[in-house]
Formats: C-alpha cells, structure tokens, sequence
C-alpha cells in the first residue's frame, strides 16, 4: 500500500486559493485546514503573479469527433495530484481597502489585476471571491467604491467580503474570527459548487457521447469519482468506481490473451487502482462483507489474464500485490472487523469463509503469488541471459498510469518515445532483477504466521511457518529455519501427521548437516528411521521434487537412514559438513551421548520399561527385576552393553552382551560391580527385548529404576529414562497404527501393574514393647500406664517413644494436632511421663523428656543392650468419661552407627475406658410433723424455675448420698459441705451435722451409698440462700494389691442447687406422744400458728378413724389471731394395736385457699398392747449419726 | 475432481487420507487437510456463528484455497471428514451426498470387530469402495 501515492492513499482534499494580502495568509489557511472536512489553501503573494500559479489550459479541448484517434492511454498519471495540489477550486482576490479609497493609480492597477485574474478563470470555472482588506474598523469604504469593486470583478454580492484585519488588536479579536468565518463559509459553499458543477460538466460527456471510446468514457467515470470525493459524497464515488471498473474490464473481455503486454500492463494498473480505491471507500464505509466479496470478484475476474507468456511474472507480481494491498486494508480496518461479529455465512453466490476475513489469508496468498512471480521471473532471467542492453536505463514512466516510455534527448528538450513490447519486457526483467522476492516472501509468510498464531489458529500457522522456514532454508538461513522447522515439527508429532512430519524432518536434518551438528544430526535421522511410515504408505505414489531433502517417504528411504545413522555412530562414516569444511565423525574425541526422557520424540528409537516382580520386598532378600527395550528402528541392531541405574547407586549393574566379549575388556572395571552376561542384546522391529535379573537391596525405602543407559559402538550411548509399565504412554505416532500389540512382561498381568519402584521395608524390630496398664480409668484421678521396653536382640540406639491420645471416637487419628482438635479443651490430658523406679517427673534429665503435651509426649530411652529393659510411666488424667486409644511407638536404630542406620519403629496400642467413681446426690426435708405452709409449692407458677424452696426461720434437713458406681471399691476420706465464695462475707445460714466428722476412711464397696445428714437454718432475710459445694475426697482401695491407681486422693465436687426462701404464713404442726396403749386414752394436739400480721381464717375437719375413739370437734372454723397460736386438742383412745392410722386432720386457708393434710407416714402412730417395759439405756451423743444403708 | 479425501480422528490425527491425483502435490494436500481442521474447530468452538449449519454434520465450505475447495464433515463421535476438489462450481448437493456415502462406507469399516478404534484404516475394502465413491463424485447430478 505504501507504493501509492499519497494523492491515491488518502481521500482528497478541497484547494482553494488565496491571492495577495500575504500577511493573512498564515491564519487563513491555518483556519481553513481546522475545519472539517478541512481545506487547503495555496497561497500566493501578489494578484499580479497570480497568472505562475495557473497556467493555461490545454487547448486542446475534448473533440466530439468521433474519428478521432483513440485516446493514448486511459488515465493521466498527473491528473488526481494537480487536482489536489495545483488547480484550486476557489481563488480569494484580496487587496487592502487603500488600494480602492485611495489615488486612482492604485484603483487601476488593480482593476487590470482583476481583469487577467477573470480571464485566467474563466475557461477553468473556478470561482472567484474578492475580499477588501480593513486594516482598521474606521476605514470604511463607501457603497459607490463597493459597486465599483463588485462590477470590476464582476462577482455576486455575496462573495465580494470585508476582512477586518486588526495589526493593533482589537482586544477579543472578534472581528478577525468573524471575517475568518463568513471567509470559511464562502470557500465551503464555493468549493462544493465547483466540484459539482465540474462532476455535471464531465457527467455530462459521458452520457451525451454513448460512441466515445471507452478509455474516455473510463476517465471521466473516475474523474466523476473523484469529484465526488472531493465533496465527500461517497456513495457516489463509489457509484463511479465501480463504472470505470466495469467499464475496463470489458475493454478486455473478449480479447483475453491477445492483448499486447503493455495494454494488459497498463489495464491492471487502471484496475488496481480502481479497486484500491472501491476498496478503500467499502471498508471505510464498514462494508466488510461488500469489500471482501468485491476483492473475491477482482481476484476472480484478472486471475486467469496472464498475458503473454514470457511476461507472466508480471502477472503474479500484479496478484500478489493486490492480495498484499488487501490485506493491509483489512488489517488497518480490523477494528471494523471485530465489531461486525456474527459472520453471515451465505452472501448471494457462495458463502465466505472465515478466513477471508483475516489478513493472513491475504499475506498468506501475496507470498504464494510471489513466489510464482520468482520461479518465473527466473525463468524469463534464463531466456534473456546474454541480452545486455543498456537502454532499459532511460525508461521511466509515461505520463499516462501503467506506461512506460523511453525519455531521450533531443537537444534541449526530452522526448518520451513510445516502447515495443520486446523492449518493455527487457526493462520490467531488469526492473525485475533489483528486487530481492525471497526476503518480501519471508516477511510475507511471516506476518501470516503471526496472524494466525494470535489468532491461535496453530495449523495454518504451521503451514505458513513451513513454507518460511523452506524460504529460510533456501537463502541458506539454517538457524532460523531450524527454529521454525522445531516449532512445526512438534504440533505434528503431537498430532500424528506422520507424512508432514517427515517432510519436516527431513529439512531438520539437512540443517543439522549443513550446520554440522552431530547430535542435531543423529537425533533427527533416528527419528526419522522410527517413524510409522509403513510399507501401505509407500505403495501411495509419493513423487517428491528432487529439492525436497526429506527423500520419498517409504520404508526404504527408513532404512537407508537407519544404516546411515548407525555407521555414523559407529564412527564408520563421517558426517560431510558443509560449513566448515571438514568432516565429522563420532570418535574418542567426539563422543555422543542422547538423552530419551518420557516426552522425547526418541522414545520411538529405544523404550525401556523396568517391573519389580514385588510391590514390597524384605531387606537383603532378592527379588526379580525385568527390563524390556523395544524399539521401532526399521533395521535390527545390536547393544554392546546396557548400564541400569537405580537411585540406590549399589544395586546398579551392567548387562554384557554374550555375542560380543571383545566389549568387555574395553570396560573399566569397576570395583564391586556387578556385572551380568546376556546371552544376546539384538533389538528388532516391535518386539520387545526382555531380561530378567536378580536384585537385592539391604537399605530400607523406595527402590526405583533411573534409567538404563544402552551403548551401541564404542562412542556412542542412549540413555533411557526407565518408565513403569504399569503407567507407561503409548508411543507416540505408532499408536495410531495398525500394529501387532506387545506386552513388555511377559506375565501380562504385571504388564499392567509393574512398577519401577519396589518398597524395601524395614528390618523387623526385635525390641518388646508392653503397655501394663488395665481397668477403666476414673475420672479425676492421675491414671498410670506402665510402658516397659525389653530389648530382645537388637540394641536400642537413640530411642525415642512417641505417645498418643487419641479419641477413639475420632477414629485412627495419629497426629496430635488432630487428636487435640478431636478433645475439645482436653477432657483426657497426658500430665507426665515419670522415669523408671518410681522416679518423680522432676527429677528426670531435662534432656530426656522432650515434650509433653496434652495428647502427644515424646521422650527419650537411654541406650539398651540386648536383653536389657527400661520403663517408664504414663500419668494420663481424665475430666469426662471418655474412650481413649493410647498408641505408644519407639523408633530406635539398631546400630550404633547413626550415619546410616534406619530407624526401626515398634507400635503398641491400648484403649482406655474413663468412668465415673462416684455420684452424689442431696434431698431437702423438712422436720417431723411440722409443716409450714409455702405458697409456692401449692400454686406452682409454671414459668419459675423448679429450683427448691425451703420455709425461712425454720430448721430444714439436707441429705448428701455418695454412691460408688466403679467396679473397684473406694475409700472414702471425707465428705464436707464448703460454701464457696470468700469467707468474709456472712455466712446467711447454719448448718449443723449431726455426727462427728469421719475418723477413719469409710470403704465403699461398688453400689454402695454413703449419706451424711445436715440442718440447715437460715439466718438472713434474704430470698435465696446458696449452699455451696459438696466436697469428696476419696481414693482407690489398693488393700494390699499392687494397683496402677495412684494413692493420691481425689477430690469430688458436687455443687448444691440455690434454694428459694420464703415465709410461711401458717405452720401447722402435730403432736402426740410417740407411742400409744391399747385402751390408754391420749392426747392428740393440734398446733396452727399465724405466722402474718392479718387474721387468719381457717376451717378445719378431722375424719374418724376405725382403730381410735375420738373426742373433739370434727369441724369447726376458727380464726387465728395475727402472730399467735390456735391450739387443738383431741382425745384419742386406741382401739386395736399396732402401727394405727391417726384420724386424718385436714386444714383449710380460707385466706389463701389451700388446704393441708399431714402424710401418711406422719400421722401414723404405734399402739402397745400393753404397757411396755423398756430397758433404759443412755444413749450418748456421740453415736455415728451417719447411717449406712443399702 | 476429487483430489483427496480424509478422515480425522479426535486428536486430529489422519485415519485415513488419499489422494486422487497424478500430480506430485500428495503433500501439498496433506497440508490442504491438515490447515482446514483449524476451521473445523473454529466452527465446533463457535457455533454461534456457523448459524444454519448448527447441528449439521455437513460443515461446508470450509475454505476457498486458490486452487481447491476443501469441505468438511462431522460425524456424531467428532470424527471429521475431510474432502478437497478442483472444481470450481459443485453443488452443496453432490457434496453432501458425497458425504453420506463415505459415513456410510466408514461406518462399515470400523464396525469390523478387528478393527480397534482411533487407529488408521487400513481396510483394503474400504479403500475400494472409497475410490468409488470418489470416482462417481458429481455424476449423479449432471447424468
């Protein structure tokens, strides 16, 4: 595109003219060029040299003759640029107002300026405005000077101006921008005028003279066209363009070849021109579907005019540099093209595709082209060699587009001499000849390559790089077309297009070659030996140029190269190098060495597999150990000597091959080696070859395979990655085919699970590990686990025991951090670890324990001959019944070398059970036959907590039961109740127990309860009294068996509940003797005491009773006075004896609606048949208040 | 004239490619096939804008070299067909009955039970019946 010219690139530009007053002419034009569409201006200096800048026209006029000879060409090369830079559509005549208002000399040399200004004008039609400069607002020039002027320049009104121009500033310089304005608006109006009467005028033409040749009728389409341009109607333009188009291209549409070669020149030049243009205005317009249509029609309807042919290079010049424009065109409008997104894919005749949408089509098709042009732009070279003739040096373009003709000397003047055919062919091969094809192709396809790439539209990039990197391979540019080539070759290989990849391959290698690189050199050849190109693909009649180095793709071309890579190997051929001269051999000094790991295209030339026959082995045991190589060379070959490599760099070892013994005495040999004999270690196509040896290994841990490093000749060696054939890829490219399936094992069965690596496990430990403890644990107490380590055959060195907690709940969690997550705040904490015989935690080397924590410990056991044992405790505390699993484990080398021993690791567990020892519980009652009337018990509020409520200033009982609910019996220490809180404030209540406090340790037997008897007597007014806690110590009953208990004593805490305190209103209470005799009356008292300040109403009722004769009122209702006493008596005399029921006395509040009646229990009462005699006995305070029952 | 067909397998390897041809341009067409599978999955990515042809195993036109037309076709198990010809005006038809015939012929030749899938086809039956399927290309509709 940049070959344009400018004129031809960009849309045109209005001219207009302004003439004198040059000092305006700065801000003018630059106030012109600022508009849009913008102007430009050409200026000059004085009316008087106004005649310089137009010269006259031509005069030859168009002839409407129509005998008149055809046109000599069909475009002037000139025309568009004069039109843009010489031939102004407007002149602006301006002269100061001086020269009008002042002395008439003035007047008269200006009014001849404007005469030949008019005259210059006329033929042209180019519009004319005057402008009468002010220089000051004041110098007014009258209306009779102004007519004057008008009349002298014969202009309408309209266009005869008055610039003010303010030399001094007239501070906001408005007037000046004013003048400048309605100045700018008349150019606008008048060069659109002219510019469409100057489109009429040649519209005209065309349509009046349908006889005109059509050269004629083809300009003045374009030249409509690009009057339309001017004034920015692009629709029209392009209405035009398309004409001319059609128009010349039936100039040649009957003639097809038989156009001489300079009219077929001269005719693409028109069309491509044309088009750029269509071109241009389509994409600019956003018609990216028109344009890319329009280009596909242009391609279609010049592709097949080659013209004559010794000048066809012309022709592929001229095609591809229509691709290269387009793709430019569409490349600096692919903004355009991203916003147009969904593609219609059927336009009217055939649907576009994707990829003419993008330029590197386009770049792709110019470099395609170009190369055609310099394959036959060579040729024709060939056939003019000899022809030396100088005078292709005098031709230079002809006046007309697309034509050339010889400028000779004729004196003073040049003369443009027309040129035959044959001479213009001998200018375009020289013209022809400067240009280097090669470097525009490389440029070409590279620009394409990138394209697609970004696009990631990898295959066709590939492509594109291919025919790159064989350009680059031409001019001899081997490093860059290696590089190119590498990238190819590997989405081939990736993609299995084994025909491309060969080809690739095939110039990779003459790279290396040319380049002499050995390594390069042998790896691309292997390569290509290796790949699936089987016998079916030759049958294929792959004719392959001559130029192509890759040879025909055929199992013979395979071995040819199989053989020549291994005499080179071999260090029997040499490598012939192009670049430095000599030769290249493998040799002593020059020895080679490939590297095949997992993803090397070489894994087609050797494979090794490695299968442990066992997943674990034993140390020192042996187990098998099988090696399979297959390789898909086309050619059997043999291995001197395999070298199998394991990360345990002693279990490494040789296989000799039996055939050949003279390689083994050129081995090193290696102290302690080992070192095998194969009976033969032939590789042949496809199959595997299988050796099975023995291997032992005395270190712990993984066994693998490395590699197995295969030498083939004296300098040369492969080194194979090993792969397990378990997790082995399929070969690449050969898995594609049609192949024979081989097992690398012979056992198919560890074909699919054989493993390079093997696990040796560790030596079995010869140490005991015992964990003494049994039992459930009790909460509380320091639980203790002896843990004993016998040594029984190993020495224990640097031992460590590692303890876990672990909640069983939890499952098999190890790790401490897991099992602390698992305990949430630690109900079960390891609390120490204490050293043999008894020794305090303390008192143990700081050294030695190494860390306790709450579920995990680690310490340290001192060195253990054989035989000998050590132990140590574990205190373990529960704070919840819970399970635990209690995993204890010793690492410990058996050597004393700690270099390089393994450790050896023993692992114990034991579960552990953490139970309750002890339930307490606690029961308030109340003193016998006394009842206190509380109001909350009788209307129970249901949202009140059901807390216990006791009856202030009276004496309540409390019972404190422990129970024993382990399986082992206990011993009870003390039992006490401890108000918590600090002991200065006062103490709202008493309590008083009964008995002494315990003596001896009371033993508790599993199921057995213990109960402790308290008064508790308020003391303060408050509402709610809290009692505190009940303390237990107790510990385990070792008697006189050794228990793993500690003897320590253990605290129990039972917190009593609050209890609400309230004031009775009424306390009723009974009384009677204790026992009664048959027949001897008694009496039965009845005691109610108001315990308010009000009167208290009651009524109350006594039921008969069979077994007592009663005397007293059964019913009655009574007041009891506020603070006092109402006392009922009832005389009773017992009927029958035995334990007899009282007659039932009921109480009823009026007040507080409720009534009372005593329990059964108390209102039952003993009757003697007789009198009895008791033996009086005292009975001292003393006694054990304290009762034990079952 | 057909000049060479295909068949691609999923990881665009060539099952099958034959050309029909005298010219020494054999590579030339594998590259031809090779380049059109980059529009055969900008169709399959981008349905969107393949518009009609969604759901379609005929692919169409896939792109306009200077001197060939290359069609594709998709199978429902993403394996694609790949068919380049000289001609410069063939009817969407003949292309598509083309293609009928051809999953029709290599359907037949995977469904042999000694055939294991994603390997080239190496069927000397199929070729045959590929030959002539190629050779009575377009003869349907002008005959």
């Amino acid at each position: 595109m940049e070959e344009y010219p400018e004129e031809m690139r960009s849309p045109p530009v209005s001219l207009v003219s302004v003439v004198g007053c040059s000092e305006l002419h700065t801000s003018i034009s630059t106030y012109l060029h600022s508009l849009d569409p913008p102007i430009n201006t050409l200026a000059l200096p004085d009316l008087s040299k106004a005649s310089l800048l137009l010269t006259p026209k031509p005069t030859t006029t168009p002839t409407s003759d129509s005998t008149a000879p055809p046109p000599a060409g069909i475009l002037k090369r000139e025309w568009l640029l004069k039109h843009r830079t010489k031939v102004p559509s407007v002149v602006a005549a301006l002269f100061s107002s001086d020269r009008v208002s002042g002395d008439p000399a003035q007047w008269l040399q200006l009014c001849s300026d404007l005469d030949n200004l008019k005259a210059l004008l006329r033929g042209r039609n180019i519009k004319l405005v005057v402008v009468v400069v002010c220089s000051n607002p004041n110098d007014e020039i009258s209306e009779d000077q102004m007519v004057a002027v008008r009349k002298r320049a014969d202009v309408d009104a309209k266009y005869l101006l008055t610039f003010y121009q303010n030399p001094d500033g007239d501070g906001d310089g408005s007037q000046l921008k004013e003048s400048l304005y309605r100045l700018g608006s008349v150019f606008v109006e008048l060069a659109s005028k002219y510019y469409r009467d100057e489109g009429r005028r040649i519209k005209a033409r065309i349509e009046r003279k349908s006889s005109n040749p059509p050269e004629l009728n083809i300009r003045y389409s374009f030249k409509v066209a690009v009057y339309a341009e001017f004034r920015r109607d692009w629709a029209e333009a392009l209405r035009f363009y398309e004409d001319a188009y059609h128009t010349l291209r039936e100039l040649i549409a009957g003639t097809s070849n038989r156009v001489s070669i300079q009219r077929l020149v001269e005719i693409k030049t028109v069309a491509e021109q044309l088009h750029f243009k269509i071109s241009t205005l389509l994409l600019h317009g956003g018609k990216i579907i028109e344009a890319v249509a329009w280009f596909r029609q242009h391609n279609a309807s010049y592709r097949k005019l080659v013209g004559a042919p010794e000048a066809i290079f012309l022709h592929w010049e001229w095609m591809s540099r229509q691709f290269l424009v387009f793709a430019e065109l569409v490349e600096t409008s692919s903004a355009a093209i991203q916003s147009i997104s969904p593609l219609p894919m059927d336009t009217a005749d055939r649907p576009l595709t994707e990829w003419e949408f993008q330029p590197a089509h386009y770049y792709q098709l110019a470099a395609h082209y170009l190369k055609e042009k310099r394959s036959s732009l060579e040729f024709a070279v060939s056939m003019s060699e000899g022809e030396i003739d100088c005078s292709a040096e005098s031709v230079v373009p002809s006046s007309y587009l697309g034509q050339f003709a010889r400028l000779i000397e004729q004196g003073d003047a040049f003369v443009m001499q027309p040129l035959n055919d044959e001479e213009y062919m001998r200018y375009a091969i020289s013209e022809g000849k400067r240009f280097q094809d090669s470097f525009e192709i490389i440029a070409l396809l590279k620009k394409s390559c990138e394209s697609y790439n970004n696009r990631k539209v990898r295959r066709m990039g590939s492509f594109c790089g291919f025919q790159m990197a064989r350009e680059y391979y031409a001019l001899g540019d081997f490093s860059n077309a290696k590089q190119s080539f590498d990238d190819i070759a590997s989405l081939y290989r990736q993609e299995g297009w084994v025909t491309l990849l060969w080809e690739v391959l095939g110039y990779l290698r003459e790279c290396s070659r040319k380049q002499s690189r050995v390594k390069d050199f042998i790896e691309y050849s292997f390569e290509m030996a290796a790949l699936p190109i089987s016998a079916d693909a030759s049958i294929q009649s792959f004719r392959f140029e001559e130029s192509r180095p890759a040879g025909p793709a055929t199992i013979l071309q395979r071995e040819t190269i199989n053989k020549e890579v291994f005499g080179l190997v071999s260090g029997e051929l040499r490598l012939a190098s192009i670049e430095n001269g000599n030769d290249l051999k493998v040799c002593d000094g020059n020895p080679l060495h490939l590297e095949i790991d997992l993803v090397s295209p070489l894994r087609l030339v050797l494979l090794a597999s490695v299968a442990f026959h066992e997943q674990i082995i034993k140390p020192g045991s042996s187990t098998l150990v099988t090696l399979s190589l297959l390789s898909q060379l086309p050619l059997n070959f043999e291995i001197d000597q395999l070298e199998v490599q394991f990360n345990q760099s002693d279990c490494n070892f040789i296989i000799m091959n039996g055939q050949r013994p003279h390689v083994a005495a050129m081995i090193d040999s290696q102290p302690g080696r080992r070192i095998e004999t194969a009976p033969s270690l032939a590789l042949s196509t496809n199959k595997w070859l299988r050796l099975t040896y023995n291997i032992k290994s005395d270190k712990s841990g993984k066994l693998e395979c490395i590699s197995v490093i295969a030498k083939i000749g004296p300098h040369f060696t492969i080194c194979c990655r090993a792969e397990s054939p378990a997790s082995m890829d399929d070969l690449p490219l050969w898995k594609f085919e049609d192949r024979v399936v081989t097992y690398p094992t012979k056992d198919p069965a560890l074909a699919f699970s054989g493993q390079k690596a093997t696990q040796v496990e560790e030596p079995d430990p010869e140490v005991d590990l015992n964990l003494g403890a049994f039992g459930p644990a009790l909460i509380g107490e320091s639980f203790i686990v002896p843990v004993t380590v016998t040594s029984k055959g190993h020495d224990v060195n640097s031992g460590e025991l590692k303890i876990n907690l672990v909640d069983v709940r939890g499952g098999g969690l190890f790790s401490p951090r897991d099992t602390e997550l698992s305990m949430d705040s630690h109900h079960v904490e390891l609390l120490g670890i204490s050293g043999p015989d008894g020794e305090d935690e303390s008192q143990l080397n700081t050294d030695e324990i190494k860390k306790i924590q709450q579920s995990f410990g680690l310490v340290s056991v001192p060195f253990l001959k054989s035989g000998d044992s050590w132990s140590c405790k574990l205190e373990i505390k529960w704070h919840r019944p819970k399970p635990i699993m209690l995993y204890v484990s010793l690492g410990y080398s058996p050597d004393t070398n700690e270099s390089n021993t393994q450790k050896v690791n023993v692992h114990k567990s034991l579960q552990i059970e953490g139970k309750n020892a002890i339930i307490i519980s606690h029961r308030f009652m109340l003193p016998f036959r006394r009842y206190p009337l509380l109001l909350s018990r009788t209307r129970p509020v249901p949202d009140t907590d059901q807390s216990a409520s006791m009856p202030s200033n009276e004496t309540s009982v409390l019972l404190v039961s422990a129970k024993n609910c382990s399986d082992v019996p206990l011993q009870l220490l003390s039992l006490s109740l401890e108000v918590d809180g600090n002991d200065g404030t006062e103490r709202s209540f008493s309590v008083q127990h009964g008995g002494k406090d315990l003596l001896d340790p009371a033993l508790l037997v599993p199921g057995e309860e213990f109960k402790k008897v308290y008064t508790v007597t308020p003391e303060m007014n408050s509402s709610k009294l809290k009692l505190g806690n009940v303390c237990l110590t107790w510990r385990r009953d070792s008697g006189s068996e050794v228990q793993s208990g500690s003897k320590a004593s253990v605290l129990t805490t039972h917190r009593l509940p609050d209890v609400n305190l309230e004031l009775s209103p009424l306390v009723v209470s009974l009384e009677c003797p204790p026992y009664a005799i048959l027949g001897d009356p008694f009496t039965y008292f009845v005691r109610i005491q108001n315990q308010t300040e009000l009167l208290q109403e009651a009524k109350i009722s006594l039921a008969d009773a069979q077994s007592f004769v009663l005397a007293g009122s059964h019913n009655d209702a009574i007041f009891i006075l506020p603070k006092s006493e109402h006392i009922i008596r009832y005389k009773l005399v017992p009927l029958a004896s035995g334990a007899q029921q009282l007659p039932r006395f009921t109480l009823a509040s009026v007040r507080y609606s409720t009534g009372f009646q005593p329990s059964v229990a108390s209102s039952t009462i003993f009757v003697f048949p007789s009198k009895p005699h008791f033996k009086m006995v005292a009975v001292g305070d003393d006694r054990l208040e304290s009762l034990v029952a079952e | 004239m057909i000049v060479c067909v295909a068949v691609v397998g999923h990881q665009n390897n060539p099952l099958y490619i034959q050309s029909f041809t005298d010219a020494d341009d054999a590579l030339k067409l594998h590259h031809i096939v090779h380049c059109s599978l980059d529009v055969v999955d900008e169709r399959v990515n981008n349905p969107k804008k393949a518009g009609p042809t969604l759901n379609e195993t005929f692919l169409g036109l896939l792109y306009p070299t200077e001197n060939y037309k290359v069609y594709g076709y998709l199978t429902n198990t993403k394996v694609k067909f790949i068919l380049v010809t000289t001609d410069l005006d063939v009817k969407d038809a003949d292309v598509r009955n083309f293609f009928r015939r051809f999953h029709a012929a290599y359907v037949d030749a995977i469904s042999n039970p000694f055939h294991e899938p994603g390997k080239k086809i190496t069927s000397k039956t199929f070729a045959e019946r590929v030959s002539t399927i190629v050779k009575s290309f377009g003869l349907s509709s002008t005959g």
